[in-house]
């Protein structure tokens, strides 16, 4: 005991008024825990080396920071680090070792029934779940890395998980390989910003029960259903990005039971389906880019008032499809690269309306291996003549002023930067074998003769044009 | 007689139902110069170009220097051929064209004769694109390409159609030079006046048949004639033709 | 061969027809890529325009050229040369000028304004067309003797290929939508050449659809290596059957 007294007095290093700062060096004989256990509300421990002595408690309110090589190795027992008390901050560890347990939700880091936690910088590595957080309120998670690994569904857990919080702030923070990358569940007043989740098994980012929240500028992608969003109100979605979420089941954006929701300045490129809603109310769908989806919007009967408006549909296999004939919902001003009116007066808007939902799609659902057809030359007459004279089509659903041109956004084709993936290189190589033989055949006599060979010549190239900005 | 440079031994070529050629049997020989003539689709052509090649023969076989012809390209090396209708790649200039065709059949400077190009005025065309030519100078061009690889066999369709009666002259002394140096000459015409000077023998074809094959001096003696351009008609008239070959 | 290559070629460079087509090419995709407000909509035009006018200008452009070339190949038929080296030589210069044309037309636009692997993907496709159907057209030029005729043939193939097939394919599925079809449907749209490129074309730009289906059925037949390389085994037939036919033809045809 008295060992440990002397340890303690030589960990002090600065004194401020009421609050200390304890330098805790792993392996110096003493547990961080009993260290924890002497320190006052208020204090600072700063931590290095690898801590593997189980479950970390922290019952005050403290600042742990973790140095250059901190980590908190739960070893497999229980939580890797369990906070119980208001104003603790987590700082710079790597977290791992909390047990894999279906029974009792076992996590790198569980905070319950607190306010004002900040969890940051830190990464966590391979936990059960990662970051869980039970009745909070003013959470900030931010910055932190957290990565699972790839597994079955019953051995795996989510990454970032809140259930009963209010006003948490989830920022900057990259989820890879769990269940549910971020999970929220009555979850109110919260703000989801820049976080990156990718590869995860089931959504990238799922809300349940959860009301008045926001998520924004974030980026999904390749996650095993794309994003739920599900018996919620008030939720507002800006400016994200929801890629490559493919499959039967998969969505970029799956909306159940939403009511007020906004969805606006989102980019959906590559998804099996772009957005799905069914049974929402008073959604209002703005300023969104849906590129090459399989179907960017299907769209339930019992969908009411859903307003789109200023959206881009370019290169989806099917732009609208829907289970229903009548459809009490609105579209306006989008921008449809089916469309094939014409602008007379020159508004930028088409003189007469676009039916989104095509000929085609309908064929599909009859039969889904017409499929194969896709982009024929007959499927293209089929589609025109049904847009000249709607049969089939409902005669409801039709956008009134579809947009000649694309609107432009800031963050306009970010995601076509990502398909970048064949190299100039490519091409040119590909191309350039067909110059051989034509080189080899045309040697210098005939080539400098009165009637030289155009085909090589170089002014024909590029006649201008736009060039895409990939920014 | 020298020995026989071309043999057609049974030759007949069907178009569709139509014989254009029956089983025709004769054979040229080096040193002479044998006159095709006959009414048209008579069969000229079609003998001549089974020979070249062009087309084969639906029964029977042709033999150039002994060796039966087939898909061996080879023999074709000592023909030379002049067209009746010249049709040449439309971007090309007389001079790349012969340039060209040299380079095709392999000839080396030494072995190309080029006099004629000088004779018949085309030295200062050569730059000229094929596509802008007359056809009195495609005729000219297709002269040059005939001779110009000193052949041992020169098959000329129509060559004095369409050109002026200089160069007639100038291109039929060269087909008597080829003779002259041990070479076969056909050539097939309707303007018997012009080469008649120059024939040994003439072929006579009618509906595919190989009417007869004889020599001029032969002919004339029998119809009495001093020319073959009055003896031919005389000849076809009396029916003398009962030595067909 | 390699001579007739080099001369055929020769020509084909200068010829107005080759010109004309790397320029309307040209033409088309960058007004595509210009004129439409959106780049992806520009490339999937592009789809359309390379499926239905690529196989029609390789076609009646081999189908004409052989014919007003024919004299001209009965010229080099009477020089010491085999049969077979004159045409493979000519055919092999027509699809270098035509493959040529098509890199300048296609394949550049594509590498300045959508340098994607479905970008390739239609390069490639598009090269492969232009194959099969130079391949058709000289099949074409060499069984007809009219050059009306043949190019009326010409034109009745690719009308057969782009549009009336899938017509007839797609009536068959609805009309025995009872019956179990689907075992049929992959195999018979992968015959016709025009389809078979268009999938390969489809499996880049309307993967995510495809990947809707639980079965998958077109992404796990053409999507895999296995599947690629049957699609191009496909095409190569397409090309080489015709090709051989036309050697068949050549060798024995009269001049």
């Amino acid at each position: 005991m008295r060992e440990l007294l002397i340890l303690l007095l030589a960990c002090l290093s600065v004194t401020h008024v009421g609050a200390r700062t304890w330098r805790y060096r792993s392996g110096a004989g003493a547990s961080l825990q009993t260290v924890i256990n002497g320190t006052a509300a208020g204090d600072t421990v700063l931590v290095e080396g690898t801590v593997s002595e189980g479950s970390i408690r922290v019952d005050r309110p403290l600042v742990l920071l973790g140095g250059a090589d901190a980590v908190i190795d739960g070893g497999g027992e229980d939580d890797a680090l369990l906070i119980t008390a208001d104003h603790v901050t987590v700082k710079g560890f790597t977290i791992r070792g909390s047990r894999r347990s279906n029974l009792d939700d076992m996590s790198g880091i569980k905070v319950n029934e607190c306010r004002g936690v900040v969890i940051e910088d830190n990464f966590l590595d391979k936990c059960f779940f990662a970051i869980y957080l039970s009745g909070v309120k003013d959470a900030r998670v931010q910055g932190n890395t957290v990565l699972g690994e790839p597994g079955e569904e019953d051995h795996m857990a989510n990454g970032i998980h809140l259930w009963k919080c209010s006003k948490a702030t989830i920022r900057n923070n990259r989820i890879e390989h769990h269940r549910d990358g971020i999970y929220f569940e009555f979850v109110t007043d919260s703000h989801i910003t820049g976080n990156t989740s990718l590869h995860n098994l089931r959504y990238g980012l799922h809300f349940m029960f959860s009301h008045r929240d926001a998520y924004e500028d974030n980026h999904f992608e390749d996650n095993g259903a794309g994003v739920a969003v599900m018996f919620s109100k008030e939720i507002a979605m800006r400016r994200n990005r929801f890629l490559a979420n493919r499959g039967a089941s998969a969505y970029g954006l799956l909306l159940k039971e939403i009511n007020d929701g906004e969805i606006i300045g989102n980019t959906f490129q590559d998804n099996t389906t772009g957005i799905m809603i069914d049974g929402c109310n008073r959604i209002n769908v703005r300023d969104n880019e849906f590129r090459l989806n399989g179907w960017a919007l299907r769209l339930f009967a019992n969908a009411i008032d859903c307003d789109f408006r200023g959206n881009t549909f370019a290169g989806n296999t099917f732009d609208v499809s829907t289970n229903g004939s009548l459809i009490p919902n609105t579209m306006n001003g989008n921008y449809w690269d089916r469309y094939a009116g014409y602008d007379l007066d020159r508004d930028g808007h088409g003189d007469v309306p676009h039916r989104p939902l095509g000929f085609f799609t309908l064929l599909v659902e009859m039969q889904p291996y017409a499929m194969v057809f896709s982009r024929s030359l007959f499927v293209s007459l089929l589609d025109r003549a049904e847009r000249l004279i709607p049969s089939l089509t409902p005669e409801s659903m039709k956008d009134d002023r579809p947009l000649m041109r694309p609107p432009v956004r800031k963050n306009r084709a970010v995601a076509v930067a990502n398909k970048r993936l064949f190299p100039h290189s490519a091409f040119v190589i590909f191309h350039s074998s067909f110059f051989i033989p034509a080189g080899m055949g045309l040697n210098e006599k005939w080539r400098t003769s009165e009637h030289s060979v155009v085909l090589v010549h170089p002014c024909i190239f590029p006649l201008g044009g736009r060039y895409q900005d990939h920014g | 007689m020298a020995e026989a440079r071309i043999t057609y031994h049974g030759v007949g070529k069907r178009y569709g139902k139509l014989w254009a050629l029956r089983k025709v049997d004769c054979a040229f020989h080096a040193g002479e110069v044998v006159m095709l003539i006959g009414p048209n689709a008579s069969g000229k052509t079609t003998l001549v170009k089974s020979l070249l090649g062009l087309a084969s023969p639906t029964e029977g076989h042709i033999t150039v220097n002994g060796q039966v012809i087939g898909t061996d390209p080879a023999y074709r090396r000592s023909i030379g051929y002049m067209p009746q209708i010249s049709q040449f790649p439309a971007t090309l200039t007389i001079g790349q064209l012969l340039e060209m065709m040299a380079d095709i059949r392999e000839l080396r400077a030494d072995e190309v004769e080029d006099s004629l190009v000088e004779e018949l005025g085309l030295s200062a065309q050569l730059d000229k694109r094929l596509s802008t030519l007359s056809g009195g100078t495609k005729q000219k061009v297709s002269a040059v390409l005939a001779l110009r690889s000193r052949p041992g066999i020169l098959v000329m369709d129509e060559p004095t159609a369409g050109l002026d009666p200089v160069s007639s002259q100038r291109v039929l002394q060269r087909a008597a030079a080829v003779r002259d140096a041990g070479g076969t000459v056909l050539i097939t015409s309707h303007l018997m006046e012009e080469v008649e000077s120059l024939a040994d023998r003439v072929a006579y074809l009618e509906d595919g048949n190989l009417k007869f094959l004889l020599p001029v001096q032969e002919i004339l003696s029998s119809t009495g004639s001093t020319r073959l351009s009055e003896a031919l008609p005389r000849m076809l008239e009396s029916n003398a033709l009962s030595h067909v070959l | 061969m390699l001579k007739v290559f080099k001369y055929t070629l020769i020509d084909l460079a200068r010829n107005r027809f080759v010109l004309g087509y790397a320029l309307l090419m040209l033409l088309v995709a960058q007004g595509l890529f210009a004129l439409e407000g959106d780049p992806t909509k520009a490339l999937l035009s592009l789809v359309q325009v390379v499926m239905a006018l690529v196989p029609l200008i390789a076609l009646v452009f081999t189908v004409v050229y052989m014919y007003d070339t024919l004299e001209f190949t009965q010229l080099l038929a009477v020089q010491p040369m085999r049969r077979s080296a004159i045409l493979g030589g000519q055919l092999l210069a027509l699809a270098a000028a035509l493959l040529l044309a098509q890199a300048i037309g296609l394949g550049l636009p594509l590498l300045v304004h959508s340098p994607t692997v479905a970008a390739l993907v239609l390069s490639l496709s598009g090269s492969a067309l232009v194959l099969v159907f130079a391949a058709l057209g000289a099949l074409i030029a060499l069984k007809q003797r009219e050059k009306a005729r043949g190019v009326g043939v010409a034109l009745a193939i690719w009308f057969l290929f782009v549009l009336v097939y899938d017509a007839l394919l797609m009536w068959g599925m609805f009309t025995l939508s009872d019956h179990p079809i689907e075992p049929f449907v992959v195999p018979l749209a992968g015959i016709n050449p025009i389809d078979l490129a268009r999938i390969m074309v489809m499996l880049q730009v309307d993967l995510a659809a495809m990947m809707g289906y639980s079965g998958a059925i077109y992404k796990n037949f053409f999507g895999s290596v296995g599947g690629t390389i049957v699609a191009a085994l496909i095409l190569a037939l397409w090309v080489a059957v015709p090709v051989l036919f036309a050697f068949r033809v050549f060798r024995r045809k009269d001049l």
